[in-house]
């Protein structure tokens, strides 16, 4: 009997492959183990080659399906040509980033099969072969296990950043597979942009750089503006900084400022009060440079540089460059 | 033109706690409000009703009968109707036990050229009853519309903001639509609205009102089950020290950023 299928529903930005793609099929291998087939499902025009940014996360499997309209279908449209391919093969589980594609084409997929999709998780794991997905609800202050016994596939969309892609050896098969595209005339989608940079406050920025006391000269503070700006991010400051001239409130995290959860945040000069601490610890990944290393922000940090925060920024934007 | 918006009543606060005897979520002495989310659906669609006079607007929520206060306040704010979609039967709903009762419930109503939902339910976060409910009725969907106008007799145009492409979209009503915060500011009620609120419309349907599978309804007709809640723990990390020059220690971040794939 073949192995039950695990798939991950390869998303793409403008040209590329959506990062999360790679996150979920490292997850997915692990989930397998050998007791399932891990497909990548990628949809794309028929010169594309996105398959070549898969490979080397090593699904067992990456099933193409190639048609000029794919790079600009609807949601609809795709979730149309899912349904045909879960037809076909009768995937156990299917996993979705949950960006705004994964959210909006998985539930019109859910509706099409008539079965269970759990929100944004943030772990998932299998119990046999139920699927038991973790997700965050009430502003992540809460946290449910959800099922779906009866009803396959089993379907999840998974928060970005959630795992971390891991290259691997393993080789994957690359496989063709057909559907019919279905056109859905009544939506089309007419201009697709990219965007730089779409923050306009420190409380929607992905990146943040975080000033402090100890990374308050105007060089300092020059030099985080192009780093935030090489980032895609904005700057924020702990309290004391509000003083000066060039930030105000709206630019400060912490207990009487903003809340913020981005997926980086570079602290600079920060010492770490819990003032502060409480409205960033919940950022994704937290860098840390400070002189002194017994500055709490450490307690907090994924990476830590005990030095000058000038000095470091320096080096790292021009590493950038 | 007809335009229908779907509103969920939530929890006033999402500062919720863990019974610690029951393991249950502990809701005792949450006011229900309008799910913050839905007054831009509705924003947008009473500035639609002030750019044309033939705009008629209709609000839906299924829920308990205490769901009738967001509708209260909808109206207030200047929707001309509401409808309630209250019964034992949908208790316990999924999101495509929920979509299946609000899709049937708009199938009723019929003659819909626009529905609008919230960008999502602040409690349970999902974002998932406007596409389930936009395959149910067969219709386009625009999720996550950051504009929209009116671009011709019976086509909308939309901005989509993608994690890094902004997208523009045309469709052909009837269609669904779900809206981000960041398209409008809601207006508040004023005290007339607040008056003449009373004097709307308020249609309560039960399960006998509507043409339902039983099997698809409520707790029964969802395939998900929560099977436990808790308190999340505090994220435990572990310090990579970078060192060295602050060159060599900036190479090192940047590999790690790398390889977390932030850059
Ligand atoms: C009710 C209340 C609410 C508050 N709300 C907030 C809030 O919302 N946000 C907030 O930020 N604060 C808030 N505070 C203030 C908070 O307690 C701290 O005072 C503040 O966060 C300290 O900011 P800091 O880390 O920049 O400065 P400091 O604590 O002075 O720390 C500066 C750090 O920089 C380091 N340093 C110095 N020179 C260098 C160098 N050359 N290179 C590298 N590192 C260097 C030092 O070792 C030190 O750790 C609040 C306080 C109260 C009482
Ligand atoms: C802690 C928790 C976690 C949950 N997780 C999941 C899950 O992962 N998967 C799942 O399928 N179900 C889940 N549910 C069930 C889900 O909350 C219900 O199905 C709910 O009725 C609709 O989903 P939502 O709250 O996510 O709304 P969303 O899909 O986020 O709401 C989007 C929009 O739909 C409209 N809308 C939503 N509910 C209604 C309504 N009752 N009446 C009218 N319009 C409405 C509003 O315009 C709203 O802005 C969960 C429930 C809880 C309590």
């Amino acid at each position: 009997m073949s192995k039950p299928e695990l798939w991950v529903v390869a998303e793409r930005r403008l040209d590329h492959i959506e990062p999360t793609t790679q996150q979920l099929i490292t997850k997915a291998k692990h989930l397998a183990g050998d007791q399932m087939h891990t497909v990548a499902v990628l949809f794309e025009a028929t010169t594309d080659h996105l398959e070549d940014e898969l490979k080397a996360y090593g699904p067992d499997e990456i099933r193409i399906v190639k048609d000029d309209r794919f790079p600009t279908a609807t949601d609809a449209e795709i979730a149309d040509a899912l349904q045909q391919l879960v037809t076909s093969n009768e995937p156990n589980s299917i996993l979705f980033g949950a960006t705004i594609t994964g959210r909006s084409i998985a539930p019109r997929l859910q509706a099409k099969l008539q079965t269970g999709l759990t929100a944004d998780c943030l772990d998932l794991r299998f119990d046999d072969d139920t699927l038991v997905a973790t997700k965050p609800s009430y502003g992540d202050n809460i946290m449910c296990e959800i099922i779906c016994p009866d009803h396959r596939p089993q379907m999840a969309t998974v928060r970005p950043n959630t795992f971390v892609a891991e290259p691997t050896d393993g080789a994957a098969t690359v496989t063709t597979a057909t559907i019919t595209f279905h056109p859905v005339k009544r939506l089309q989608v007419k201009t697709a942009t990219p965007v730089v940079n779409t923050a306009t406050t420190v409380g929607d920025a992905s990146r943040v750089v975080a000033l402090g006391r100890g990374a308050a000269s105007a060089t300092t503070i020059n030099t985080a503006t192009k780093l935030a700006e090489k980032l895609g991010g904005r700057i924020g400051v702990s309290r004391p900084l509000t003083d000066q001239e060039r930030f105000t409130h709206d630019d400060q995290i912490g207990q009487s400022g903003n809340t913020i959860h981005p997926e980086l945040i570079l602290n600079f000069g920060i010492s770490g009060a819990v003032q502060f601490l409480v409205g960033m610890q919940d950022s994704q990944t937290i860098v840390a440079v400070n002189s002194d290393p017994d500055a709490p922000i450490f307690d907090v940090a994924d990476y830590g540089y005990v030095g000058d925060a000038s000095a470091f920024m320096t080096a790292l934007l021009s590493q950038f460059n | 033109m007809k335009i229908v918006v779907c509103i969920k009543q939530v929890p006033e606060t999402n500062d919720v706690t863990i019974d610690p005897v029951t393991h249950n979520l502990d809701r005792r002495g949450l006011a229900g409000v309008m799910n913050p989310f839905d007054k831009n659906a509705i924003e947008l669609a009473l500035d639609l009703k002030d750019s044309r006079d033939d705009v008629q607007v209709a609000l839906l929520t299924m829920g308990p009968d205490d769901y009738a206060e967001s509708l209260r306040e909808g109206m207030a704010m200047g929707a001309d109707e509401g409808y309630l979609l209250s019964d034992r039967a949908f208790a316990g709903a999924d999101t495509l036990a929920t979509g299946y009762v609000i899709a049937q419930a708009l199938k009723k109503i019929g003659d819909a050229d626009l529905i609008l939902f919230g960008r999502q339910a602040v409690d349970a976060d999902t974002g998932q009853v406007g596409p389930i409910v936009a395959e149910f009725l067969q219709q386009p969907q625009i999720t996550y519309a950051a504009s929209l106008r009116l671009s011709g007799d019976n086509e909308v145009t939309a901005e989509r903001l993608l994690e890094d492409t902004k997208q523009t979209l045309v469709a052909q009503l009837p269609a669904v639509v779900s809206v981000r915060s960041e398209l409008n500011t809601p207006r508040y009620p004023t005290p007339r609205n607040i008056q003449l609120s009373f004097d709307k419309p308020l249609t309560t349907w039960h399960h006998d009102d509507l043409d339902l599978d039983d099997t698809r309804l409520g707790q029964a007709g969802s395939p998900t089950i929560v099977t436990k809640v808790y308190a999340p723990e505090p994220v435990k990390r572990e310090l990579t020290k970078l060192d060295g020059t602050p060159a060599e220690a900036a190479s090192q971040l940047i590999t790690a950023l790398k390889g977390r794939q932030l850059i």
